[in-house]
C-alpha cells in the first residue's frame, strides 16, 4: 500500500465507468484520477450525471462497465457499506439526517469500530460504555466546530435545512474518512454559512489530510477552494483542469448557457 | 358483569396478557426499533408450538428439548423469511410476511400425519396412543398450585400457576429487550427505520441489522409459542389465524411502539378486552348470544387500533415527537 502511495499519490482512480438504466445512460465512459489531499469540484448543469457518478463511487449503484480503484483496491463491485468502511464516505444532496435520532446520536452512530454495533457486544457492557463515552465526546467536539452544540439532545428533525447540512457533514467526518464525497453541500445555504463551511473544509484538508471531491452547481462558489474542476454534461466529462481554465472554456459555457451565437 | 369480580377471570386475563405480551415484544423490536412491518408474526408462534407438540407426542422427546427446538426453529424460519424477502421494502415485506404465516398454517392444516391437520394436536399419531405434550410442565404447574392451595384454597388454579411462571419471564424479556435497545446496535437500527442510505454510507450493513432484528423478534414469537402451547394444552390450525398477529399489533400500538416498557400495561388491557367481551351482558350487547359477543373483541380491537392511530399515534407511553417528525 505504502509503495503505491509513494509511486503515485492517487487516492481514487476511475477508469472508463459507465452505467445505464434501461435506455438512460447517466454516466458514460468517465475516467479521472484524484490525487491525495487534493480538492476537486465536479460541476455541471442539472442532469449532467454528477449525483449518478457519486452513486457509483459510493457503491449505492453498480457500474455497468469500467473500474473504480480506491487506495489501490478495486471497489466497483463491493457493497456500499464496505466502501464506506474503507474510508470513502459520502454525503447526500439535500442533507439526509435521521430525524428521529437526536443530533448527537446522528453523529455517534457514524463512529467506526463500535463494539456495541455488534450483537455480541451486548455481552460486554464495559467495552460498550467506554466506547460510547468517547463517541459522545467526539460528537460534542464536532458539534462545537459547526455551532450545533445547543441542539445536541434535540431530535435532528427539528433542524433547519442549513443546520442539516452541517450535521450531515459532521456525521461524515465522524466516520473517519480518507476521502469525502460531498454532494452539493452549499445548495440552499446562506452565503455566510457557505463561507463558514468553506473554512471548515479547508481546515479539514490541512489538519486531517482528507481528500475532497465535491459536487457543486455554481463554479463561483468553489473557485477559490478547488485545485481542479471537472465539468460534466450529459453523462460525460467535457472539461477537466484548473478552475481558471474552466472559466474560459467554450464547451463549459455552452453546456451552461446553450451554444453561443457564432456571429456575436 | 359479575364475572369481572371473580379472581379466576383476572387470573386468566393476566395469563393471556403475559403470553401475548411476550408475543408482541417480538413485534416491538422489529417495528418499534427496526421499522420492519411483520404481519406474519403468528407463524413463529405456530411453528414453535407445533414443533413442541409433534416432537413430544410423535417422537417422544422431552418437553424441554422440544421447547428449545421450537424456539430455534422459529429463529431459523425468521432467518429464512428475512433472507428471502427482507430486501423488499416496507409494505412489500409486510405482504410477504402475511404469506409466510399462511404457508405455515396451511402446511400444518395439510400434513395430517404429522400435525394432526384440522383436528389439531389431539390427532397427532403417537406411539403410545397418548396425544398430550404438557406432562412435564404440568408437573411444575401442579407443584405450584399444591403449594398455594393451603394458602388461597380453590383459587390455586392451573391458570394462576401459569401467571406465576409467565410473568417473571415476561419481565425478564422486557428487561433484556430494553437493555438491548439502549445499545449502539439499536441506534443504528433506529436509523435504518427511517433511511437505508445514511447508515450504508457510514459503513453499516443495513441488511445484517434488519436480519438480526427479524431473528430476535422471531425468538420472542417462538417463546410466546412455548407458553401458549402450555397454557392451552392443545393446538389447532385455527388458533394461528392472521388475526392473532394483529392482537400483537394492538398491544404494540397501544403501548407505543418505541417504548418497550409500556407493553406491561397494554398487554393487560388486551387480555381484558380479549377475555371480557363474552361477559359483557348489558343491553344492547345482551341481544347477542355469547359466542357472537366473543366476536365483539375483533371489532373492539380494530376500533382501538384505528382510534389510537388517529388520536395518539405514539400510544400510551411513546413520545409524540418521535412518531411525527418529518
Amino acid at each position: 500500500m505504502e509503495t503505491t502511495k509513494t509511486l503515485n499519490s492517487s487516492v481514487l482512480d476511475v477508469r472508463n465507468i459507465s452505467v445505464s438504466f434501461g435506455g438512460v445512460k447517466p454516466v458514460q465512459d468517465v475516467s479521472f484520477t484524484i490525487k491525495e489531499n487534493s480538492f476537486t469540484s465536479v460541476i455541471g448543469p442539472n442532469g449532467a450525471g454528477k449525483t449518478s457518478l457519486f452513486n457509483l463511487l459510493s457503491g449505492m449503484n453498480k457500474v455497468s462497465s469500467g473500474e473504480i480503484i480506491f487506495m489501490g483496491e478495486a471497489i466497483h463491485s463491493i457493497h456500499a457499506h464496505k466502501i464506506a468502511q474503507k474510508g470513502l464516505v459520502r454525503t447526500f444532496q439535500g442533507a439526509k439526517v435521521i430525524r428521529r435520532l437526536t443530533v448527537a446520536e446522528n453523529l455517534m452512530m457514524a463512529v467506526k469500530g463500535n463494539p456495541g454495533d455488534n450483537l455480541l457486544g451486548f455481552f460486554n457492557p464495559r467495552a460498550r460504555k467506554s466506547f460510547e463515552v468517547k463517541a459522545r465526546e467526539e460528537a460534542m467536539r464536532r458539534l462545537d466546530q459547526v455551532g450545533l452544540t445547543k441542539f445536541a439532545d434535540e431530535y435532528a428533525g427539528i433542524l433547519s435545512g442549513g443546520q442539516r447540512k452541517l450535521l450531515d457533514l459532521s456525521r461524515a467526518l465522524m466516520a473517519d474518512p480518507k476521502m469525502l464525497l460531498l454532494d452539493e453541500p452549499f445548495a440552499g445555504v446562506n452565503p455566510t454559512l457557505v463561507e463558514k463551511l468553506l473554512t471548515v473544509l479547508a481546515a479539514l484538508r490541512k489538519e486531517q489530510s482528507i481528500t475532497f471531491l465535491l459536487i457543486e452547481h455554481d463554479l463561483e462558489t468553489v473557485m477559490n477552494i478547488s485545485d481542479r474542476v471537472i465539468v460534466m454534461a450529459d453523462g460525460k466529462i467535457i472539461a477537466d483542469g484548473l478552475p481558471k481554465s474552466i472559466y474560459e472554456n467554450d464547451l463549459v459555457i455552452d453546456a451552461y448557457l446553450g451554444s453561443r451565437r457564432k456571429d456575436s | 358483569m359479575e364475572a369481572f369480580i371473580q379472581p379466576g377471570f383476572w387470573i386468566f386475563v393476566l395469563a393471556l396478557a403475559g403470553i401475548y405480551g411476550i408475543f408482541s415484544l417480538g413485534l416491538q423490536i422489529q417495528y418499534g426499533v427496526g421499522g420492519i412491518m411483520n404481519f406474519g408474526h403468528v407463524g413463529m408462534m405456530a411453528v414453535s408450538g407445533y414443533t413442541i407438540a409433534v416432537l413430544v407426542i410423535k417422537y417422544e422427546w422431552s418437553f424441554w428439548w422440544a421447547a428449545l427446538a421450537g424456539v430455534i426453529l422459529a429463529a431459523f424460519l425468521g432467518a429464512l423469511l428475512g433472507l428471502t424477502t427482507l430486501r423488499l421494502s416496507g409494505d412489500y415485506f409486510a405482504i410477504a410476511s402475511i404469506a409466510f404465516a399462511e404457508i405455515v398454517r396451511y402446511w400444518i392444516l395439510n400434513t395430517d400425519n404429522v400435525t394432526g391437520g384440522t383436528q389439531g394436536t389431539l390427532a397427532i399419531p403417537s406411539p403410545n396412543g397418548f396425544a398430550s405434550y404438557t406432562d412435564k410442565p404440568d408437573v411444575i404447574l401442579t407443584w405450584i398450585s399444591d403449594r398455594l392451595y393451603p394458602i388461597i384454597g380453590d383459587e390455586a388454579s392451573r391458570d394462576l400457576s401459569m401467571v406465576l411462571i409467565v410473568w417473571p419471564f415476561f419481565g425478564l424479556f422486557i428487561w433484556l429487550s430494553s437493555r438491548l435497545q439502549k445499545t449502539s446496535w439499536a441506534r443504528v437500527l433506529r436509523a435504518t427505520r427511517e433511511d437505508d442510505d445514511v447508515p450504508r454510507s457510514l459503513g453499516k450493513n443495513v441488511f445484517r441489522f434488519r436480519l438480526q432484528t427479524l431473528i430476535i423478534g422471531s425468538v420472542f414469537g417462538g417463546l410466546a409459542g412455548v407458553f401458549w402451547s402450555v397454557q392451552f394444552a392443545l393446538l389447532a390450525p385455527e388458533d394461528f389465524l392472521r388475526i392473532v398477529t394483529f392482537y400483537g399489533w394492538m398491544i404494540l400500538i397501544l403501548a407505543g411502539a418505541t417504548r418497550v416498557k409500556g407493553l406491561f400495561v397494554a398487554a393487560i388491557f388486551f387480555g381484558f378486552l380479549y377475555g371480557a367481551t363474552r361477559f359483557l351482558e348489558f343491553w344492547p350487547l345482551s341481544l347477542l348470544s355469547s359466542p357472537e359477543r366473543a366476536y365483539l373483541r375483533v371489532f373492539l380491537i380494530g376500533l382501538v387500533i384505528v382510534l389510537l392511530m388517529v388520536k395518539r399515534p405514539q400510544g400510551l407511553f411513546g413520545k409524540r415527537q418521535e412518531m411525527i417528525l418529518e
